[in-house]
């Protein structure tokens, strides 16, 4: 027998580490190093021209307060959905929660193309209302700051309801019911027990949203551009248009502070749920609030609702793709399939669906790899030093892809190494940007693995490399599906990251889709979203049906 | 000979000293357990034997290998060791069937498939599963597949057997039933056994010898009959087996016997060769107390609870509740005015090693 034996498992994690380094720290570095720099001296210059210029500065308030009034109606409408859902006995209830949930699962770009669709100059509804008011023209204007926060809104809110929905469900029913032999009536119980019961869990939802909106791209850049009204994310794009590295890196480095500041507040409230410990994993079922006379009409006002941002948008899109030119009237000899057709034969949209399904694929399978092996050696063999590797990993998470996307470009697109132009370079982004979901699924996928199985495969003699083969991956492939899956199709439709990486002949289906809509190909736009949208709900269904519904939307 | 040696074993999580310097071995063929309440350190013992955990301190040695050493930087991996382990769970592979666990270890061996298949067959049949063979874990009952676990152990001819609380999953019922199938498989394989339970009356039953662990360190190693009839500490003799603890005196000694006054002014002659003088603990079993009509001590049954083969009785005498056990052939009723005979008690220091257990 050996005496020093050295750990082969260390080896794999140095691999690990390069791929994280090159993939993740090296550019996330650059950003950060070069906002500092000019003319390779050390200089604020990028900062000084942010605060320098209204124009910029003005897409740091403007993102902040877009993505608090945000979040602040996310808050609202999520809590009050989550109870109405979860809390009362509304009739529908699990129908209703799946609808509310199918937004989420389409990009929020394809959302912004369906409310400009509903309610643009020559909107669907638009033109409903000029019929019902006989006004001439609409009180509102989708492409403003409001649009955007509506957008956003009606995106985002669902993060709220499901953390909400989550608290509500897992609260003991006892201590309601320790109000009510108190002698509380319902709105006291609902008022002073309930709610600061779940406060943590909206304030964290609302923060969910915040980040979200931040760093959200493809809502203001097709509503706000137009109008000229920019945050800091499509300022970035516009830098980078110029091209001005110091002022993108310096709207970045802005851009990180922010959302790790509300990451920060994120963690603290997660933190301080301990001290609701009465919220806890028990299965006892809360009491169901009764709507009496309020129940129908109340169901009305929800079902109306829900049908409206999850339905009528889908509806919307695939309109449009069938219409033979937008603002047609809508009769049935309108209708044709050309679009569909006029895409499929276009070179830039069959090049742009075979990239992004290569890009998807590959980006996929290669964080779910990298992913299963953080998390084995975070999760199960518990190495010294692994815990550093699953931060690193996790870094991605809490950067906006704007910020992703620069860095890719400081770190990758000059010699020797120019990956600029190619598909190579959007790859690299994609497995930084999705790094941190494959590896929180690969995570819970092994710590319900008992670590007993593995202990055993060693006690029967199994090295490293044998006891992954035939004890660890056989055991995670069913999760490292699911987290393959989860991976592919926000990867399949992603526009962030791409419109700021790609050229010509590395279009992406997202890419393709937006430079459509901004041109005014409005029903070719379409078209090619409701083929992704099929794609997304099939892919939804397939999750779900795999994890038996813990994972997908 | 030595199969397992321990010596001056150490663990320490962070601040927390889980093993404090263990030093015991088992000998060649024998059942020796680690006994304790949970958190003592028993099973990081275990698991430090099996290589899943690194010692802070000490040596292990398997057989003539010496498989720890934390002076000469020697741990050697757990895939390499000579040994078998049942988990606490079984940890049977729920993706392969009854035959694909057992034949594991030989596979990683890389052995013939003729030998795989022959050594199989005989392993199917000592723990009686061989029609099983093709099953998975989840068609399984708890004792079926700790019987897979055992099988997987044993395949590869290890030099020692580690088992973590196997039978503490079972029911009832199993786990007498695994006890003895459990002894008797170690008779006829010979192979020795270290045994973690929390589980006194398994330890008693089951063990040649055995080590009582509290807080990180062995308090004592011995039989049971000796562990049970010469507890080291205080903590021994309530862990073990039941006990009445009474407060005392000793009034004086000559050789090997001490006089001490307790229970009111009562008086017996009690075997110690502890060297206490003044107050001390004295402890009875419920067992060597009788009960009778004419006994020495006053008391009065509180409660009786009648339990097939014994009846066990609170009875209170002076200030003190006692717990006693007689045989059922005679039943008093509770409220009775009887009398109590102590034959045996023995001795302790004051306020030293309360047990949790």
């Amino acid at each position: 027998m050996t005496t020093s034996n050295f750990d082969r498992r260390y080896l794999l994690m140095m691999a690990v580490g390069l791929f994280i380094l090159l993939v993740v720290i090296y550019p996330l570095w650059q950003v950060f190093f070069r906002s500092f720099l000019d003319a390779g001296a050390f200089s604020l210059k990028s900062y000084r021209k942010v605060f320098a210029y209204p124009a910029y500065y003005r897409a740091l308030l403007n993102s902040v307060w877009v993505s608090c009034v945000t979040a602040a109606l996310c808050m609202v409408s999520g809590t009050l959905l989550a109870f109405l859902v979860v809390r009362t006995d509304l009739p529908g209830k699990k129908s209703l929660r799946t609808l509310l949930v199918l937004p989420y699962a389409l990009p929020s770009f394809f959302a912004a193309i369906a409310w400009i669709q509903l309610l643009g100059p020559q909107g669907y509804l638009a033109r409903l209302f000029f019929q019902l008011s006989g006004w001439e023209t609409a009180p509102w204007n989708i492409y403003s700051a409001g649009g955007i926060v509506f957008v956003l809104t009606v995106h985002y809110f669902i993060l709220v309801f499901i953390t909400v929905a989550g608290a509500l469900e897992r609260m003991d029913a006892s201590l309601e019911e320790a109000a009510r032999a108190s002698g509380a009536n319902t709105y006291r119980i609902m008022r002073e027990i309930t709610l600061p019961l779940v406060l943590p869990a909206i304030l964290a939802g609302g923060l969910l949203a915040f980040i979200g909106a931040l760093a959200n791209f493809g809502i203001p850049a097709l509503l706000g551009m137009r109008a000229r009204f920019f945050v800091l994310t499509t300022s970035i794009y516009y830098a980078l248009a110029i091209p001005d590295f110091g002022l993108a890196t310096a709207l970045s480095s802005m851009l990180v502070v922010v959302a790790l500041v509300s990451m920060t507040f994120q963690f603290a409230l997660q933190k301080g749920e301990g001290r609701y410990t009465v919220i806890s994993g028990k299965s006892v079922r809360p009491s169901e609030l009764r709507l009496r006379s309020m129940r129908y009409p109340l169901f009305s006002c929800t079902a109306v609702f829900v049908f409206c941002i999850s339905i009528v948008p889908i509806f919307s899109m695939v309109l449009t793709a069938l219409l033979k030119y937008w603002g047609a009237p809508l009769a049935q000899a309108s209708l044709t399939l050309e679009h569909f057709a006029y895409i499929l034969k276009l070179d830039t949209g069959r090049r742009a669906i075979v990239n992004s399904l290569f890009l998807a694929a590959v980006a996929a399978t290669l964080t779910t790899f990298v992913g299963i092996l953080i998390s084995y050696m975070h999760v199960k063999a518990r190495l010294k030093g692994s815990r550093i590797l699953d931060f690193l990993a996790t870094i991605p998470y809490a950067v906006p892809h704007t910020v992703i996307a620069i860095a890719m470009i400081l770190a990758w697109a000059k010699p020797p190494v120019s990956l600029y132009g190619t598909l190579w370079i959007i790859l690299v982004a994609y497995l930084a940007v999705y790094l941190p979901f494959a590896v929180r699924t690969t995570n819970s996928t092994l710590q319900q693995i008992h670590n007993s199985l593995e202990e055993a495969a060693r006690v029967s003699g199994a090295k490293i490399f044998p006891r992954l083969r035939d004890i660890i991956l056989p055991l995670a492939w069913p999760g490292m599906i699911a987290g393959w899956i989860l991976v592919f199709m926000p990867a399949l439709r992603e526009l962030t990251v791409s419109i700021l990486l790609y050229a010509y002949h590395t279009e992406t289906i997202g890419v393709v889709v937006f430079n459509l809509q901004d041109a005014g190909y409005r029903e070719v736009a379409a078209a090619l979203a409701s083929i992704v949208m099929g794609l997304l709900i099939v892919g939804n269904t397939v999750i779900r049906r795999l994890t038996g519904g813990a994972a997908g939307f | 000979m030595e199969k397992i040696r321990i010596l001056n074993l150490s663990k320490r999580y962070g601040k927390v000293l889980a093993v404090d310097s263990a030093t015991f071995s088992v000998e060649d063929k024998e059942f020796f357990s680690l006994l304790g309440p949970s958190g003592c350190g028993k099973s990081t013992v275990l698991r430090c034997v099996a290589g899943l955990e690194e010692p802070t301190e000490g040596e292990i040695y398997i057989g003539q290998t010496r498989v720890n050493s934390t002076v000469d930087g020697i741990n050697v991996p757990t895939e390499l060791r000579p040994i078998g382990m049942v988990f606490q769970n079984y940890a049977v592979w729920p993706h392969m069937t009854v035959y694909e666990n057992i034949a594991y270890p030989l596979k990683i061996k890389k052995l013939p498939k003729e030998l795989i298949q022959a050594k199989l067959k005989v392993a199917l049949h000592t723990v009686g599963l061989e029609r099983l063979a093709d099953r998975y874990p989840n068609q399984l009952s708890g004792g079926e597949q700790q019987r897979v676990a055992l099988a997987r152990a044993l395949i590869k001819e290890p030099e020692v057997l580690l088992l973590d609380e196997p039978l503490s999953n079972l029911d009832a019922k199993l786990r007498e039933q695994m006890r003895f199938e459990l002894k008797d498989l170690q008779r006829r394989t010979g192979i020795p056994i270290l045994y973690v339970t929390h589980d006194q009356a398994e330890a008693l039953a089951m063990s040649d010898r055995l080590a009582v662990m509290n807080a990180g360190r062995i308090i004592q190693v011995g039989a049971p009959t000796e562990i049970y009839t010469h507890p080291a500490d205080r903590f021994v003799a309530d862990f073990i087996g039941l006990m009445n603890f009474l407060p005392g005196r000793v009034l004086g000694r000559s050789g090997e016997e001490a006089t001490v006054e307790f229970l009111g002014g009562h008086r017996l002659n009690v075997a110690d060769r502890s060297g206490l003088s003044g107050g001390c603990v004295v402890a009875v079993r419920p067992e060597d107390i009788t009960l009778s009509l004419t006994g020495p001590i006053r008391c009065r049954v509180e409660v009786r609870n009648y339990s097939g083969n014994l009846v066990d009785y609170k009875v209170r005498a002076d200030d003190a509740v006692l717990r006693v056990q007689t045989p059922k052939t005679e039943i008093f009723a509770e409220g009775k005015e009887l009398g109590i005979t102590i034959h045996r008690a023995m001795l302790f220091q004051l306020g030293e090693g309360r047990g949790s257990g």
